[in-house]
């Protein structure tokens, strides 16, 4: 799965999951305000942000289990706000998989048939095929509390799809796993969850898996939600410095764009179409290539090991920035260096968009600038 | 490093701690059994079970076990249902209020029985409730909720309410989830609150004698009638008629506990 994956087509403009001027508390205080977004059906929408911003109480508020202070939710079109929480058609998955410890696997898959009055025999039929959907076939009559964290994991998912959710709210679904288990669970989910599923919203702390897992990103930060777009263009143009921060581009650079349309700082000129006046320019570290060069404006702090290759520190005047080696490149601690920026894959944020984290205006037609 | 022994070894405290609980339970099963017990001998001359089967035939004997078995029936559900429900509440709280909560639960453990009984009386007879079982009963419940209140706010400490959560999500609504996720989720420890309850109903004397106003007369209030009138070998019998239901209920507690692997 990767973030460049088709989005579901939309089936209708309100079906999936709508939220407008959402209010949410946080325990006895305002929390987030004026929350909005929307999830078509089938689509999959991580949620990130850093701990302690609300993604939570955010996911509570929209399941029910808490009353938000303002706004509306729409479920397939229908105002759920004032609904409780099993008349919403939306299920909650915490992050560690509560199961029901007095039933066995094939219970708790059935138990929320069993509360739409499916008949006995249909609910276990139905169960024993999302058991089967999950790889766990045999294990009908198992214990919950005999099963691995991994299939824990599956049967609650197999559980919320036998409720036919129209929208399911995952909470940190594989936080609690190590990384090969969560690969396990991560290809469960996204198997289960096809085109035709419910829309999803999944909370995470973690970028790389909001890539593996979602069609689209939503950055939560404390002033509120500051993008919601496809994950590649997130991840390209942050829509703020904030953004940027949090999914940890390395190269923030104040400078300032001119009349010509080039972005002026420490890295030399750089085209954009950013409104003239103090901007800053974010780019993540293979953004910026260094080459061997006599006159270069960069000298080589340290190199950085990484299991994708090496990162270069540079000081480039009062800047210290991140940047590749060329390919075929060796460089050195101490080296003078001059950087070429992949423009494209920079963006350019003037003072308003900075301050504001507006959608930033696309940047230059030039494929790198050397500076 | 050598570790270093104990002054007093763990055995030595544990006979200590034996002799302390059983030595009473073993005086008054001599007491009750002793047709005739001369000073200065350690033990009764003659032994028999004519006192028990005596209190037993006694039908105002009868009545009172009838009595005590009711309120503590009664007294159990009710206090475990609060009980369960105010500590649900305390645990899940939060802000300032909680700790005022908190404290107002320990009030009717802390405060001694018969100075409780004193208010309750008062408002009891002025609600037509003193001297009938459901006054007696509503008396012993204030107490006993207190305590139970108490286990829940400790049981349920860490508990994680997503089950319940989830099953709300999942389509089941307050009464479903109740029923169908946490009754049978905390049922062992429901078991244990109804007992907890149950037997701080059974042996209340003060509460029963004040909002019961001598209509009420349950086996604590015939064992005080026996020893009031120097009756030591029928009140012994008595004393052993109220002893033996608690300790089977822990015997019940404890192996119910070792089933299912929780802690009693």
């Amino acid at each position: 799965m990767s973030a460049d994956q088709a989005l579901p087509r939309r089936k209708r403009p309100e079906a999936g999951l709508t939220i407008a001027g959402l209010g949410v508390r946080f325990g006895e205080r305002d929390g987030l305000a004026d929350i909005t977004c929307e999830v078509a059906p089938g689509e999959r929408l991580a949620l990130v942000g850093p701990s302690g911003v609300g993604k939570t109480s955010l996911l509570r508020t929209v399941a029910g289990l808490v009353a938000p202070l303002r706004g509306t939710i729409r479920v397939q079109g229908r105002a759920v706000e004032a609904l409780r929480p099993e008349q919403r058609g939306i299920v909650y998955l915490h992050q560690a998989p509560a199961l029901f410890p007095h039933l066995h696997v094939l219970d708790n898959i059935a138990f929320p048939m069993r509360l739409r009055g499916v008949g006995e025999e249909q609910a276990r039929a139905e169960a024993r095929r999302l058991l089967a959907r999950v790889d766990l076939a045999g294990f009908a009559e198992r214990r919950v509390t005999a099963l691995s964290g991994g299939q824990k994991h599956r049967v609650a998912l197999a559980r919320a799809l036998a409720a036919t959710p129209d929208v399911l709210l995952l909470d940190e679904p594989f936080a609690a796993l190590d990384p090969a288990l969560r690969r396990e669970v991560r290809d469960a989910v996204v198997a289960l969850l096809d085109a035709n599923g419910p829309a999803v919203v999944v909370v995470t702390h973690d970028v790389d898996e909001a890539v593996q897992f979602a069609h689209r990103m939503a950055v939560l930060l404390p002033s509120g939600l500051a993008q919601v777009d496809a994950v590649a263009t997130v991840l390209r143009r942050p829509a703020s410095v904030a953004v940027a921060r949090f999914l940890g581009l390395p190269n923030i650079v104040v400078g300032e764009v001119d009349d010509a349309g080039h972005f002026t700082s420490a890295l030399g000129a750089v085209p954009t179409t950013a409104a003239r006046g103090p901007a800053t320019l974010v780019a993540a570290a293979d953004a910026l290539s260094a080459r061997l060069c006599s006159e270069g404006t960069g000298v080589v702090e340290s190199v950085q090991m990484r299991v994708q290759g090496s990162v270069l520190v540079v000081r480039c005047g009062a800047e210290r920035l991140m940047a590749t080696p060329a390919p075929g490149t060796t460089i050195a601690v101490g080296d003078l260096v001059a950087l070429s920026v992949e423009v494209d894959r920079v963006s350019v944020l003037s003072e308003g968009n900075a301050r504001t984290g507006s959608h930033p205006q696309p940047d230059g037609t030039r494929a790198a600038a050397d500076v | 490093m050598r570790e270093r022994r104990p002054a007093v070894s763990a055995a030595v405290w544990f006979v200590v701690l034996a002799a302390v609980s059983l030595a009473p339970v073993a005086l008054l099963v001599l007491r009750a059994l002793a047709r005739t017990w001369l000073y200065p001998t350690l033990s009764p001359v003659v032994a028999d079970g004519s006192a028990l089967a005596a209190v037993l035939s006694l039908p105002r004997l009868r009545g009172a076990l009838v009595a005590s078995l009711l309120l503590a029936l009664g007294t159990g559900v009710l206090a475990t249902a609060m009980g369960c429900a105010a500590g649900r509440a305390l645990v899940r709280a939060r802000g300032g209020w909680r700790r005022v909560a908190t404290a107002a639960a320990f009030l009717p453990v802390v405060a001694p029985p018969i100075a409780l009984g004193v208010g309750i009386q008062v408002v009891a007879l002025r609600l037509g409730l003193g001297g009938t079982l459901g006054g007696v009963m509503l008396a012993h419940l204030i107490p006993a909720a207190g305590y139970v209140t108490l286990y829940f706010v400790g049981a349920l400490q860490g508990e994680d309410f997503a089950l319940e959560d989830e099953a709300r999500t999942l389509g089941a609504t307050r009464w479903q989830t109740t029923w169908r996720v946490t009754i049978p989720v905390l049922r062992s420890r429901l078991r244990d609150a109804f007992v907890l309850g149950a037997l701080v109903s059974w042996g209340q004397l003060a509460l029963t004698l004040l909002v019961g106003a001598g209509s009420i007369r349950t086996l604590p209030v015939e064992l005080l009638s026996y020893v009031r009138a120097g009756d030591d070998r029928l009140g012994a019998a008595a004393a052993l008629v109220l002893a033996v239901p608690p300790l089977l209920a822990m015997g019940v507690v404890g192996l119910g506990a070792r089933r299912t692997g929780a802690v009693a």
